[in-house]
């Protein structure tokens, strides 16, 4: 975000002096050091592991003799039915729960357009989040594409080996189109992370920080900063939770986004999902820069750039008594939390695990692909995607919501399998399901097949057929 | 016609249609630059010159005088009193080789995003094509970028087709 001018002079509400920008700073080299540590670990520990995923056997194999099952001749009766009932793809083979993680590598984390061959340690990370959080088989499939229908055809190309797409790290706005377009084409769930997975961990934790601090969602003015994949999805998913679109203010580079903005034309030709929440946001009611879009504001979410500073402490002291503030850049905030409940943010969220309310979407993906594959979904309507949000929100309540814990932590791995349930009831409520089973049914196959991934890492662990975690430096070590 | 993705569907505003004057000028320009910037969306070939404004002044007021010409605004009512939210510009031309003899060609239309897919769009059309009518005009015509799917949908919609083409090369 570019910076704009101060919001206002006005002192600090609650007299507390700001923290001073030395001790800001040094926080900042340490953690710099943390990562760089973490970053040079991570790739001794590659190169020891060779990778983070395998494939392991579903089916006992007592002697070469069951191949006459497992594959041919045996098998062969398997493709036929197959052949003239393709739903059985779905109880014949592993389809059922076998997810593509497919990206271009066009934004891949903070690291930006580093192609598909970079991108595949990161998709390898995230199949293994599927696997140890959702119990779900997921494949990288980083793909070398060249544009948005090639992009397309490939993933269109590849379905039928899958019961859901993932979709990761591809550049905005382009990931909109290739979302809209494939939900459309394919017959099975397709899911864009960075839209969806944000958005929804975003809302769950708004929905328990206007809880906690006394306010309705449909009262509630509300900023969000950086008009990227994550913002975009979050507007579209607030207003259908029950916020005002009047009440909304989207601000990107060029300030506040509203209707005669001069770049709207351009909008509607290149960006029309930007241009659609120009037309129906107004703005708000404002124009300018971020200062006098969170003048009086309720709620302000910051998606944008990894500079503290980004959000300024005059910010959060304009906006209304109370206010919630999440700084969800990563890997460092817009804003520092202590900096933003200095300047009187009664609730302040971060993307990071090392300060509390941490707005993540693992919380989100596991349980949603867990939930549509299960219920055998079609799509992911935006109802499925705000009931995932609401149970997630419900669940931290029930362990009891403050302002440091509006949202399940990841220790908190039981919501899992209810989160599941309720993305799987909602699925059959909004009548994509194929398989529409009770919520008993759906809780008890999504706590079933969670749990046997972790038993699944630690047996294998137990007989070493996983090495033990190295301890200090690994060199030039291999784990085979 | 310049709309594009579906804003939520609410009541038509009211509108109030009328020939521009002299004082509108200085709020027209800024309405034809959008729609000028828009093309150059479309079409590197019809990149915007970096004195457009004096331009569509001049070419504004040049229309202004000039009886063959029609330029009328949309105006706000209520709170929108006398905000010019749209405009449309046209003029009459003879055909020398064929019959009708003369004809209405609409030159720009552009409306604020907030005012389109209201029915505002074809208010001004009509509008327009009865004065393009007044003024001798047999047949009435509209020139926009060839890549505005938009506009082509619009035209199309209203009983207008391809009947010259202008085709292009830069040099």
């Amino acid at each position: 975000m570019a910076e704009s001018a101060p919001a206002s002079s006005s002192p600090s509400h609650d007299g507390r002096k700001r923290r001073p920008k030395a001790v800001d700073a040094s926080v900042e080299r340490q953690r710099a050091g943390e990562t760089e540590h973490l970053g040079r670990r991570a790739v001794d520990l590659s190169r020891f592991y060779a990778g983070k995923i395998e494939t392991v056997p579903r089916v006992p194999v007592r002697s070469l003799h069951d191949f006459s099952l497992w594959y041919t001749p045996g098998v062969a009766a398997v493709s036929r039915a197959i052949q003239a009932d393709p739903e059985l793809a779905f109880e014949l083979t592993g389809r059922w729960n076998t997810v593509a993680i497919v990206t271009d590598g066009s934004r891949v984390l903070g690291l930006g357009d580093i192609g598909p061959r970079a991108a595949l340690p990161v998709m390898e990370g995230k199949a293994l989040l599927f696997k140890y959080l959702g119990g779900i088989d997921a494949v990288p499939v980083p793909i070398a594409v060249s544009s948005p229908d090639e992009f397309l055809s490939t993933v269109e190309a590849l379905a039928p080996a899958f019961g859901g797409v993932n979709l990761e790290d591809i550049a905005s706005p382009k990931c909109f189109g290739i979302l809209e377009r494939l939900a459309q084409r394919l017959e099975i769930p397709v899911w864009h992370d960075d839209q969806l997975g944000t958005a929804a961990a975003t809302v769950a934790g708004l929905l328990n920080a206007l809880a906690v601090t006394g306010r309705s969602i449909g009262e509630s003015r509300t900023v969000l900063l950086g008009a990227g994949a994550a913002n975009i999805a979050t507007a579209r998913l607030l207003i259908a939770a029950g916020q005002d679109p009047r009440r909304l203010s989207l601000v990107d580079q060029h300030g506040v986004l509203h209707a005669e903005r001069e770049d709207v034309d351009e909008l509607s030709v290149r960006h029309p999902w930007k241009y659609r929440l120009a037309l129906q946001t107004d703005g708000g009611g404002r124009t300018g820069d971020l200062a006098r879009a969170v003048e009086g504001a309720d709620v302000l979410v910051a998606a944008s750039t990894p500079i503290p500073g980004t959000v300024r402490a005059e910010h959060v002291k304009a906006m209304a008594q109370k206010p919630i503030v999440f700084a969800l850049a990563n890997p460092v905030p817009e804003i520092w939390p202590d900096v933003a409940r200095n300047a009187g943010a009664a609730i302040v969220a971060t993307g990071r695990s090392d300060f509390p309310n941490q707005v993540n979407n693992s919380l989100v993906f596991p349980a949603v692909f867990r939930g549509v594959l299960d219920a055998r979904a079609r799509s992911v309507p935006d109802e499925v995607v705000l009931a995932a949000a609401r149970e997630l929100a419900r669940l931290a309540a029930r362990k009891g919501v403050g302002p440091h814990h509006i949202l399940p932590t990841m220790e908190e791995m039981d919501v899992f399998p209810d989160v599941a349930a309720a993305v799987a009831d909602a699925a059959v409520a909004a009548g994509v399901a194929r398989r529409p089973l009770t919520h008993d049914e759906f809780l008890e196959r999504a706590r079933v097949l969670m749990a046997r991934s972790g038993r699944l890492v630690r047996t294998l662990a137990r007989a070493h057929l996983t090495a033990p975690m190295p301890h200090g430096p690994v060199g030039q070590r291999r784990s085979i | 016609m310049t709309t594009g993705a579906t804003p939520p569907a609410r009541p038509a505003p009211p509108i109030r249609l009328r020939p521009a004057r002299e004082a509108d000028v200085g709020a027209i320009v800024p309405l034809l630059l959008r729609l000028k910037r828009l093309n150059e969306e479309f079409d590197p070939l019809l990149k915007v010159r970096d004195d457009a404004e004096a331009q569509a002044r001049e070419v504004l007021a040049a229309q202004l005088a000039d009886p063959k010409a029609v330029v009328l605004v949309a105006e706000g009512t209520g709170a929108e009193h006398e905000k010019i939210v749209g405009v449309v510009r046209a003029v009459v031309r003879e055909r020398p080789f064929y019959v009708p003899e003369f004809e209405g060609a609409i030159l720009d239309i552009y409306l604020l995003p907030l005012y389109r897919r209201r029915g505002v769009g074809e208010y001004l059309l009509t509008e327009v094509t009865a004065a393009l009518k007044a003024k001798g005009a047999g047949v009435v015509t509209a020139e926009f970028s060839a890549q505005n799917e938009i506009a082509v949908q619009f035209y199309a919609k209203r009983g207008f087709r391809p009947v010259t083409s202008i085709h292009s090369r830069p040099l």
